[in-house]
């Protein structure tokens, strides 16, 4: 055990470093010039050479990147051209913003998608059934600007009972949470309805039903419990894509996510700040992924980390 | 003594198992406690005597040295002060100095307001004029020490409060220059764009979270000047239009400004929402690449202005811009200090296509380029110009970059050839000269670094405004300036151009916007009823 969680930092922290020396080479590849988006639109050529100089661009890629490696290894992130802070701090001063709507629309989606898939299984095959996975197809399919911008006119503008941007009450992550969990209601629902439907059919159920496991306890704990290896596995890949923010939702909601923020920092080449977002989003997501796996054992005792099958 | 369950071979110890099960426990929640714990609450709903205002950029921080755009101005003045400032009418008021006049031609005479002081009181003091304007001058990529010939020196007197901002040659519109020179306690100032620290104005920042662009200003107890109206200002980041305007019709949001046509169509008629508009001092204009060989017909006026008779401005005003724009009929919009009508825009298609004929010109191919959002509605002109310009014969193709791309090398010539280029330039000192400065006073030197915009150089055109620029008579000055407007009109510079209005939305309960031209407002004239 000790061994294979080794290996798997190990191997996060080469997942992250790859994921980096890529990110360095392609904002720099990108068309685009930071001084020219940090410079006033009448700089002077002159002028770009000095910020250039000032952003330590003139320098050839590798002597750039050697220096990004060693003030990394140092937590130096670098600053932010366009925030004038240092990266890191920009990012911290969003990622919070990121969890909490992470957070919340994951909590929605187990509470709401796990009993819906739950209930599917037991009525699969039925018009219920079909009716439930058009509702939650039909809820995936809608483009989240649209839903966004739909719950906000009815929720804050014609029934105004919730805020209709930002964090400025408890109330303004309601919408938000909804309009992400929407998305995931169909994936994880339907995930649970398919492993459900084989558990109850497996014959160590009908063993368990013949000797009077009463049906409450046969579903949420003999099926579910076998059906909770891909349905953690799903959600845990679905709250670390969320961990990268949700570039739409933070813009029709005004949610001050590291989303919008990257989308920003791509706008005006902030190349520190872009690179930052990325160590850090893809710090947390592979470390949730690595949490996954450790919840394997637990939720699986056929289960051996680090042992092949 | 020993208990039972120790002598029991059956009773489970640690076991691989369990240590797993808390080891990922702990792990889990290490890993999500932390940022949890830190996770931003909320940051509490506005009092009645607080004024929301939703940004269309983010304010990145309070200073303007290199965050300068109108919303942002409107804010930054409300926590640090200049010298002056420019009121209704674009004209200068005095702010933190109470005497600011021209005593020699190349010497302004300046005397700080007695008591003036910052919000922990301590006093405003020339030192720190001295400070800024050398803090200003160090920064690179300034927009704002663009629109100075020259950066003043201070000189002190043997009284405290009075100094002398001398230049080496006449700056006859210091005073408005220095309207954006913000001052700070000279030991805290600094050669960038400051984070943190004190000013002199009427509120002070209570709280700030400048990565999501949020701010709350309290009132400045010690403001020197009438108490502020207003309890709190609350500025938060909202980026998408369509959501600024939710938030303003749900009264989340007082004020929202920078509005689209769309938006202000949206808005209007809504009870418990006013709109307020006027015109500004952006130009946008479709401006011609002056970088052409000299055989290239574009280098030829007759055939600029033959092309501009193709384009139907008053349609283009009306259908695609929502009457959110001003006709252009000079060469910088006319509401400016200084600015003259030289001419306006016709739409004759006839005439383009007879006069594209007689100068060999009719069977033209044009590259027009532009970065998204550089003005509202910006493809749809484009797309409408195209298209006028094909009823004349002249096909056009269309390039549009996106923010942050290569842009500005196009612009210096750098990145490939073009033919028309949809560009806005602004003035924020509310004159003419610095936009004329700005645009066409190009000389062959500067454009060997690309420096001359857009490739205009006319070198008669670059003299006339020097010397406009170091005009001390303010009548011989304007004079001057109406001269060069004229020449710069007869060389047919844009094929066509529109000064977009200010526009900005605000609940029925906010008094007293009073929205510049410069699209921003005077915070501590505006007040909240009920």
């Amino acid at each position: 055990m000790p061994t294979y969680l080794l290996r798997r930092l190990g191997q996060s922290v080469l997942t992250v470093f790859l994921t980096l020396t890529a990110v360095f080479l392609l904002v720099r590849l990108a068309p685009g010039d930071p001084a020219a988006a940090y410079a006033a639109p009448t700089a002077s050529a002159e002028e770009l050479v000095r910020i250039r100089g000032q952003f330590g661009l003139d320098r050839p890629l590798l002597v750039q990147y050697g220096i990004y490696l060693r003030d990394l290894v140092s937590g130096d992130l670098g600053t932010s051209y366009s925030f004038h802070s240092p990266a890191f701090d920009v990012v911290m001063d969003r990622l919070p913003y990121t969890i909490t709507l992470a957070v919340s629309a994951i909590a929605v989606t187990v509470l709401v998608a796990v009993p819906l898939g739950v209930w599917m299984a037991r009525r699969a095959d039925t018009r219920r059934e079909l009716g439930a996975n058009i509702l939650t197809i039909t809820g995936q399919s809608m483009p989240d600007f649209w839903t966004g911008v739909m719950l906000l006119t009815g929720f804050a503008v014609v029934i105004p009972v919730l805020p209709a941007s930002g964090f400025t009450s408890w109330g303004g992550l309601v919408l938000p949470t909804i309009t992400v969990a929407i998305l995931q209601f169909a994936l994880v629902s339907r995930l649970v309805r398919r492993e459900m439907t084989t558990a109850l059919a497996a014959p160590y159920t009908t063993v368990a039903r013949s000797r009077g496991v009463a049906e409450r306890a046969l579903v949420w704990r003999y099926a579910l419990g076998n059906s909770a290896v891909p349905l953690v596995t799903a959600v845990g890949t679905r709250f670390a894509a969320l961990l990268n923010g949700v570039v739409v939702v933070e813009v029709v909601f005004a949610w001050p996510g590291v989303g919008s923020l990257v989308v920003r920092a791509l706008e005006t080449r902030d190349y520190p700040l872009i690179q930052a977002t990325v160590l850090i989003t893809a710090s947390l997501a592979i470390l949730v992924q690595l949490l996954v796996d450790l919840l394997y054992p637990l939720l699986d005792p056929r289960v051996r980390l680090g042992k092949a099958a | 003594m020993t208990s039972d369950a120790a002598l029991d071979p059956y009773t489970p110890g640690i076991s691989r198992r369990g240590l797993l099960r808390w080891g990922a426990l702990g792990g889990g929640s290490l890993a999500l406690g932390g940022p949890l714990a830190a996770c931003a609450g909320p940051t509490g709903l506005p009092g009645p005597g607080t004024l929301t205002l939703g940004l269309t950029r983010s304010l990145v921080s309070l200073d303007n040295k290199l965050n300068q755009f109108d919303a942002a101005v409107t804010v930054q003045r409300a926590v640090r002060q200049a010298l002056t400032t420019l009121g209704p009418g674009l004209k200068p008021r005095l702010v933190l100095a109470d005497r600011f006049e021209m005593t020699e031609p190349t010497a302004w005479t300046v005397r700080l307001r007695k008591g003036v002081r910052y919000a922990d009181g301590s006093p405003v003091t020339v030192e720190d004029v001295d400070t800024a304007l050398r803090m200003y001058g160090k920064v690179n990529g300034s927009f704002l020490l663009g629109l100075f010939p020259e950066l003043p020196e201070v000189e002190k007197t043997a009284d405290a409060r009075t100094f002398r901002l001398r230049t080496e040659r006449p700056v006859p519109i210091l005073d408005r220059l220095m309207a954006n020179i913000h001052i700070t306690p000279a030991d805290a100032n600094k050669p960038e764009e400051l984070q943190s620290g004190l000013g002199s104005g009427p509120y002070r920042v209570a709280r700030a979270n400048s990565g999501a662009g949020e701010y709350t200003l309290a009132r400045n107890p010690r403001y020197w000047g009438p108490k502020p109206p207003l309890e709190t200002v609350r500025v938060r980041y909202v980026p998408e239009e369509s959501s600024r305007v939710v938030a303003l019709r749900s009264g989340e949001l007082d004020v929202v400004d920078t509005l689209s046509p769309d938006a202000a169509e949206q808005l209007t008629g809504l009870p418990g929402v006013s709109l307020e508009r006027g015109d500004g001092v952006r130009v946008c204009q479709l401006f011609y690449n002056f970088r052409k060989p000299k055989n290239h017909p574009l280098s030829d006026p007759r055939v600029r202005q033959a092309l501009a008779y193709a384009i139907d401005g008053e349609a283009l005003l009306r259908d695609v811009l929502a009457d959110s724009a001003s006709p252009l009929r000079g060469v910088v919009p006319t509401n400016l200090d200084g600015a003259v009508e030289t001419g306006s825009f016709t739409h004759d298609p006839a005439r383009a296509r007879a006069l594209l004929r007689r100068h060999g010109a009719d069977n033209l191919r044009l590259t027009f380029m532009w970065e998204s959002g550089e003005f509202a509605g910006d493809a749809s002109v484009m797309e409408a110009v195209a298209d006028m310009l094909g009823d004349v014969g002249v096909r056009v193709t269309l390039k549009q970059f996106q923010p942050g791309g290569d842009i500005l090398k196009w612009r210096q010539g750098r990145g490939g050839d073009w033919d028309v280029i949809g560009n806005g330039f602004p003035s924020p000192t509310g004159l003419a000269l610095t936009c004329l400065q700005g645009m066409y006073a190009g000389t062959a030197e500067k454009e060997r670094t690309r420096e001359a915009f857009m490739g205009y150089v006319f070198p008669k055109i670059a003299d006339g405004i020097e010397e406009a620029s170091v005009e001390v008579d303010d009548a011989e000055r304007q004079r001057k300036l109406a001269a060069v407007q004229k020449a710069i009109w007869d060389t047919w510079p844009a094929l066509w151009g529109f000064v977009p209005k200010t526009l900005l939305a605000r609940r029925g309960r906010v008094r007293d916007v009073g929205l510049l031209p410069t699209n921003s407002y005077d915070l501590t004239a505006v007040h909240l009823e009920g």
